[in-house]
């Protein structure tokens, strides 16, 4: 049986409930050897207390090694374990992300599956507390019920607290999961990302009795942030710590000649250090490391490079490049001899150039090397056992001597997902060298400049249609610089072992989901190496960014299908209404055009214009399907021809995921999904030059404002039937189709290139 | 180095520093007041954002030195400035509608530019105690020397919570 259980007096939190009330969040716990197989967890996953515990105060701690990065998934985790257990969410603290302060959680994208632990093991506690209760009050278990955490049966009642008072529930929790290690058959380099999983199965409680899920709960860390008692990770500081900040080459591809020398009379605090091409200046005293920095680096000579290509040439450079075949899925013969046979093809080429993940704070990390050889780093990584293994491997010291302590940071939007950071290995190895407390700073322009990329790409995209106006079929050939970089800059300019990171074939690479399924299709994804990858820094290393591959897939593949509408004469809702039968998808399309205000109507726009200097209007839609979960975004834009400025004046976004866990926050992440979208479709564009990336700064790597967005309505309902999904954020995906339709419905020019950057946009309607 | 006497969120305090330090690592490093962010650096997006005699300034390009006698209020120091204007006294509970109205509207995501946020909001009701919707979305985009920017997005959440600390403010 399961629920294995006995209770004895609490010594595992040592400090009691207290230490977890208020912002603590680097608890430290003096916590027992592993329990998992193989698994060097600071944490014995097997014992309930490492994933909740009932304090006497009535206060739930719950530990994930999941973490918040600003998707609410705090108050996701609270709602599933309230919902099980019948208590008020609020009682709730969650621990999160920590490699010894929490089981092992896997990645930040599989947020259900790190629901779907908690949610077990708070069942298999709910279980053992009413067995405890039925003994208490001599009532049979089947008889009992719970309400916010009060047992009743037979006119009696017992709060949970009290069953539990000055003990320790302790049940074994069967675990199972790898820990990650080195493996260079895996894409990443890294295998045993995904974290524990809890191998009982409890009876859940069924969706229709929810009661927890679905309210708007409010995330409890908002308060938090708000009042600012947040502690993020840029926040801790240890004493004798020291500040640093890092030279980096002049170009991508420069070596190291000489480090500049440091001016003591006017730096007298500061010292540089070098390890291969890590150049760094560290002082106790911040300012100090930034103004030395910025001195020594003047005055640092770097070998020349010039190994890219030029972003204006980026489409050509990777039509050049070798391709490894990753993965297809359709029938490419049938596709091309449905082609052959149509009535009318579509042939284009749809690209994007790279774009970043730019959070509003740079890479941040503290390390904390010991004489014994371990180290502890202080990160916002959202994959802190993943991190470990990448340092470990990086500082050829054993896994278990790395703790990394997490905190909340600036959103990361996937960039460290499979536990590559930017500033984790620079602190790593300075403090390794230095015997002290190091705390690396990038700078905002060293963050735009050296952090991974959304790599740019292109699609070869054709689609067949009938005489009737019918897709025969579609076929998209997709071509992306592989998104699996989570090597650590400090260590490949160090000289220092890295992952094993390359192009793999097989490795998921298509992750569009077809659904038109009226119409066949055929879709293939290849990779090929990061562009200058063989540069000594590793070249423009691309990693994986919200809503990953289906963005940009999506983009080529919902882009050509709203000129296939074009073509047929058909309003581009009812086109796409007509190639499926699913029911959820067509009743979505429908909702949203109503919310809209959507009128039926073919494109372009009768009123369209590619001339002139009065601003034209249109609309459009665009659709995506993520992990269970359906968007669709229409969008109104302006554009005025004459100066290529592209305005977004309305927005809709309209979603079914099935049950929603949290209306008011679902919203959030619908409109800031959304506001990405607006920033990929209107302005960004990593740019750069023959040696280095320029777009540095926030003039140049354009994000969105508030005066570029409109009000963004959301629309959705919370249904039963389709169970919980995942993809939270994948309005960014759909957005951005929505914006070119629109676009093309204004100007009759589909833009089959973003940003609509003004000068791109006259050049396309002057062509 | 030499000392400056600042009057941080109410309180007098003195701090040793260069002259050309940029408050923000006098804030956050000498004083321990964190809720200030460091963003890029460059006066560009509003994250460091704290008050000066009521006005925004941007704490990561103002030098200390030129804050003296001035009176500096950062996120931590919201709640005092609102029991300060309205002769309430200060307890740990205590508020800023503009917080109240942060947290009612669920505003933040990953939060990292909301004191920042805050801080514009302050300065614009401090101007304007009845914006209109377009007057905000001016304020955070147009006032110099930058847009206060968030990547996550919260724009609409932040433009309601604005007009909502403003209704409890006049209230
Ligand atoms: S950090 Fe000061 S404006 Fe960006
Ligand atoms: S809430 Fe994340 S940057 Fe604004």
């Amino acid at each position: 049986m399961d629920n294995e259980l006995t209770l004895t007096r609490r010594g595992f939190v040592k400090a009691g409930g207290a230490l977890f009330v208020g912002a603590a969040v680097f608890p430290s716990l003096a916590v027992g050897a592993a329990g998992v197989e193989g698994h060097p967890s600071t944490m014995d996953a097997t014992k309930l207390a490492s994933w909740l515990e009932l304090h006497d105060d009535g206060r739930i701690v719950v530990r994930t090694g999941k973490t918040e990065t600003g998707t609410s998934a705090s108050a996701f985790y609270a709602q599933a374990v309230a919902e099980e257990l019948d208590v008020d969410p609020a009682v709730i603290t969650m621990v999160m992300g920590s490699t010894d302060d929490t089981p092992d959680g896997g990645l930040s994208a599989g947020f259900l599956g790190g629901a779907a632990n908690l949610k077990k093991v708070a069942a298999m506690t709910r279980v053992a507390l009413l067995g405890l209760a039925s003994t208490k009050l001599g009532v049979p278990v089947d008889t009992l019920t719970v309400t916010k955490g009060v047992v009743s049966g037979g006119g009696k009642s017992v709060r949970y607290t009290e069953l539990v008072k000055g003990q320790q529930l302790d049940l074994a929790i069967p675990v199972t999961g790898d820990f990650p290690k080195i493996n260079p058959k895996d894409g990443i380099g890294l295998s045993g990302l995904l974290g524990l999983r809890v191998t009982s199965n409890p009876t859940l409680k069924p969706l229709k009795d929810y009661a927890v899920i679905g309210q708007s709960f409010a995330r409890p860390g908002i308060r938090e942030i708000v009042t600012a008692k947040a502690q993020y990770s840029g926040d801790v500081s240890l004493p004798g710590m020291l500040h640093a900040r890092m030279v980096r080459p002049a170009t991508l591809g420069s070596t190291l000649v000489a480090a500049g020398a440091l001016d003591h009379a006017k730096f007298p605090t500061a010292e540089v250090v070098t390890k291969g091409n890590l150049v760094a200046v560290v002082s106790p005293n911040e300012w100090e490391a930034v103004q030395a920095a910025q001195a020594v680096a003047a005055a640092t000579t770097w070998t020349p490079w010039s190994g890219l290509p030029g972003s204006d040439k980026v489409t050509a450079a990777l039509r050049a490049a070798t391709w490894t075949p990753a993965e297809k899925r359709g029938d490419a013969a049938k596709i091309d001899a449905a082609l052959a046979g149509a009535a009318q093809v579509i042939s284009a080429t749809y690209e994007q150039p790279y774009v970043r993940h730019a959070p509003m704070g740079a890479f941040v990390a503290l390390a904390d090397a010991k004489a014994d050889g371990s180290v502890t780093l202080y990160s916002q990584t959202s994959q802190a056992q993943g991190a470990r293994a990448n340092i470990a491997h990086t500082l050829g010291i054993p896994f278990e001597k790395v703790t990394i302590k997490w905190a909340q940071g600036p959103g990361q939007y996937g960039r460290t997902t499979y536990g590559g950071d930017g500033a984790m290995a620079d602190a790593a190895i300075l403090s390794t060298l230095l015997k002290k407390p190091v705390r690396v700073q990038w700078t905002m322009p060293e963050d735009l400049a050296w952090s991974s990329a959304s790599p740019a790409w292109y699609a070869d995209v054709k689609v067949g249609l009938d005489a009737t106006g019918h897709m025969v079929g579609l076929k998209s050939e997709w071509y992306q610089p592989h998104e699996n970089d989570a090597r650590m800059l400090g260590a490949l300019l160090a000289g220092l072992p890295t992952l094993p990171t390359g192009p793999v074939s097989g490795f998921g690479a298509l992750h569009s989901v077809w659904v038109y399924e009226q119409s066949p299709a055929f879709e293939a994804a290849y990779v090929t190496d990061n562009l200058a990858g063989n540069a000594v820094s590793g070249g423009l290393r691309g990693n994986i960014m919200r809503t990953p591959q289906q963005r940009q897939q999506n983009y080529a593949v919902e882009g050509i299908i709203t000129e296939a509408a074009a073509a047929a004469k058909a309003d581009p809702v009812e086109f796409r209404i007509r190639h499926t039968t699913n029911d959820v998808f067509i009743n979505l399309m429908k909702a949203t055009a109503a919310k809209h205000g959507w009128t039926p109507r073919p494109s372009p726009n009768p009123k369209a214009s590619r001339t002139g200097t009065t601003p034209v209007t249109g609309r459009g839609v665009g659709v995506v399907m993520r992990s269970g979960g359906w968007w669709v975004a229409m969008a109104d834009v302006e554009v005025t021809p004459g100066t290529g400025v592209v305005k977004v004046t309305a927005m809709t976004v309209g979603v079914d995921v099935g049950k929603v866990m949290n209306p008011r926050h679902l919203t959030s992440m619908m409109q800031g999904g959304a506001v990405m979208g607006v920033g990929e479709a209107l302005f960004e564009e990593v740019t750069f030059d023959t040696g280095k990336v320029t777009s540095t700064d926030w003039t140049k790597y354009r994000i969105p404002r508030m005066g570029d967005i409109p009000e963004i309505k959301t629309i959705f309902t919370s249904r039963d039937d389709r169970g919980i999904n995942g993809g939270g954020e994948a309005a960014n995906a759909s957005a951005p189709v929505a914006i070119m339709a629109a676009f093309f419905d204004a100007t009759g020019v589909m833009p089959r290139r973003i940003p609509l950057a003004p000068q791109y946009v006259k050049s396309i309607l002057n062509a | 180095m030499p000392s400056y006497a600042l009057t941080i969120n109410g309180a007098p305090r003195t701090v040793t520093a260069a002259a050309d330090t940029p408050l923000i690592y006098v804030l956050r490093n000498d004083l321990k007041l964190t809720g200030t962010r460091l963003g890029c650096g460059l006066s560009q997006c509003g994250s460091c954002a704290v008050l000066a005699d009521g006005k925004e300034i941007r704490s990561c390009s103002t030098p200390v030195s030129r804050l003296v006698g001035k009176k500096i209020h950062t996120v931590e120091g919201l709640p005092g400035l609102w029991a300060g204007k309205k002769g309430i006294p200060e307890t740990a509970d205590t508020l800023h509608p503009i917080q109240t109205a942060w947290i009612e509207e669920q505003v933040p995501q990953c939060g990292y530019c909301q004191s920042g946020m805050m801080m514009a909001a302050a300065d614009l009701l401090g101007r304007n105690p009845n914006p209109t919707l377009a007057q905000v979305k001016d304020a955070f985009t147009n006032t110099p020397p930058s847009p206060h920017l968030c990547r996550c997005g919260t724009y609409n959440g932040i433009a309601a919570a604005v007009l909502k600390a403003a209704k409890l403010m006049r209230a």
